[in-house]
């Protein structure tokens, strides 16, 4: 079986595959990749279907060798990947058994494919990752001289160089009306302020500093909950819940960021500007079937 | 009230059946979930009075699944009580930090507390916050025990806590706001187990003074 060996780990990096849904009724959160469209179009670039695990790297750089040629790609904003010389990221590169790949540039998420996916055995039904719980195939964060056992390849050398367009972002990001927007006596100022991204923020959400909101009421009966819902805790600064969120919250929830953009609130830098748009249900429906139509368009 | 279907982004509704703590509200939450589930739309999310209900979006309309729901919903009109819950006992050194604190706002001695605490069976009603943390409502009436202000970073794995009527174990180290009385060594949660959680809903807790 081939293998891949990790060389420099990053951060906080770690198996990911699709998410765990499972488990939601016994509290455990979905995990998965926190930016979902770029983990796809990495899978997608190396002929992966989705379900299949690839690796979530936080803390660029990354340096990894395989010890056997495949088709790999990296995906994430400004992520490049550099073998035998530097190719743009969002592009699929042949990598020869034994040569150095890194990942580089300065996405908070990065991923990187490889075809066949990463082999590990699947926990509680999936291969991802959750590192509060230790729940995943290597329930910690990745470390140098770890070995990935990754399946057969769906692809080769001939599928070199595909690529994909990511979308610029603006700091624009899409909602639909929360559940509790109703409770909220500002609803408004969340959309029509501007919210920083605080250094707090990660995999179990994307927290903001700008205009305070408060809800009426007093504390609600927990609900379930899911990724991109924007909860207003008493402090009254939003948190955008990402992958690793609680199941469920008692929280009101004031909006809900569209799955298309969600990943662009993941990837947000502490510091960077967001606003945030309402749009109709089906405008949500619709700019993702977008995303997923640009996806699509990688299968060659 | 009658119960309202709310939209919760393109991929989920969440059906609010009520707004309090009741066995045959959460009974009938977790029900509605069980049938969700079974016709394969999505997975489901039951909690004290709410169940949130998830799909495809790219593969069901919201119209549709929000028929789906509103079908769901009529057929499990009445009471449904939970079924074959156990009893699981759960041995308690009451030596937690927050434990004279909550006595004091109770107007009870240590000891009273700790009677009052072991002498019910808490009903389980749905598991949420963290892997395997199964709220338990239904405790004593005389235990005044308002979250914290302000959580504590830490608290650690074990931790048998109380909170505005509620009480758990939590099953592993996590920030939380409960006042703590006590810590079990039972294992709650265990992510190598067939059934990872220990307690189901429908179970009741019986603490057991050490």
């Amino acid at each position: 079986m081939t293998t891949l060996r990790i060389l420099a780990p990053g951060l906080r990096s770690t198996i990911q595959d699709r998410g765990r849904l499972g488990h939601l009724r016994h509290g455990v959160p979905p995990s998965g990749p926190a930016d979902a469209l770029a983990f796809e179009a990495a899978q997608r670039l190396v002929g992966n279907d989705a379900s299949e695990a690839a690796i979530e790297i936080v803390g660029l750089p990354f340096r990894c060798a395989l010890d056997a040629p495949r088709l790999i790609a990296a995906t994430g904003p400004g992520v490049r990947v550099r073998t035998r010389g530097t190719v743009a990221g969002a592009t699929s590169v042949f990598a020869r058994g034994g040569e150095e790949i890194a990942v580089e540039g300065s996405a908070r998420f990065a991923y990187l494919a490889v075809s066949g996916g990463i082999a590990a055995p699947e926990r509680l039904g999936s291969r991802s990752t959750y590192l509060p719980a230790r729940i995943g195939p290597i329930p910690r964060p990745l470390a140098a001289g770890d070995e990935l056992p990754i399946g057969p390849a769906r692809c080769g050398a001939d599928r070199a160089g595909s690529t994909i367009t990511l979308r610029v972002p603006d700091g624009r990001i899409r909602v639909t009306s929360g559940p509790h927007a109703g409770r909220f006596r500002d609803a408004a100022a969340f959309l029509s302020g501007t919210y920083r991204v605080s250094e707090r923020s990660d995999r179990m959400g994307t927290r903001l500093e700008g205009p305070r909101l408060g809800a009426a009421g007093g504390e609600i009966l927990s609900v379930g909950v899911l990724a991109g819902a924007v909860q207003v805790p008493q402090g009254g600064d939003p948190i955008v819940l990402l992958a690793d969120h609680q199941t469920t919250g008692g929280y009101p929830i004031v909006a809900v960021v569209v799955a298309a953009d969600l990943g662009l609130v993941a990837q947000a830098s502490p510091g960077e500007a967001l606003s945030f748009y309402e749009v109709r249900v089906e405008d949500a429906v619709r700019a993702l079937r977008e995303e997923r139509r640009r996806l699509d368009a990688i299968a060659l | 009230m009658p119960p309202r279907l709310v939209r919760f982004g393109e991929a989920a509704l969440l059906v609010e059946l009520e707004q309090r703590i009741d066995p045959l509200v959460a009974a009938r939450a977790a029900e509605m979930a069980d049938r969700w589930e079974s016709l394969g739309l999505g997975m489901a999310v039951p909690t004290y009075a709410s169940v949130l209900l998830r799909w495809d979006p790219l593969a069901l309309g919201a119209a549709e699944a929000e028929r789906a729901a509103r079908g769901i919903l009529a057929s499990s009109r009445g009471a449904i009580p939970f079924r074959g819950g156990r009893v699981i006992e759960v041995p308690t050194r009451y030596d937690g930090p927050d434990r004279e604190d909550v006595a004091h706002a109770s107007g009870l001695s240590v000891e009273e507390l700790v009677r009052a605490h072991t002498s019910r069976d808490h009903l389980a009603y749905f598991i949420g916050f963290m892997p395997g943390f199964a709220y338990c409502a239904g405790i004593d009436e005389r235990i005044v025990a308002p979250r914290l202000a302000s959580p504590r970073s830490r608290v650690p794995a074990g931790s048998v806590a109380v909170a505005d009527g509620q009480t758990a174990v939590y099953p592993a180290d996590s920030p939380g706001g409960w006042r703590i009385l006590g810590h079990t060594e039972l294992v709650v949660f265990d992510a190598v187990r067939d059934e990872p959680a220990l307690i189901r809903p429908g179970d009741r807790l019986r603490f057991v003074a050490l």
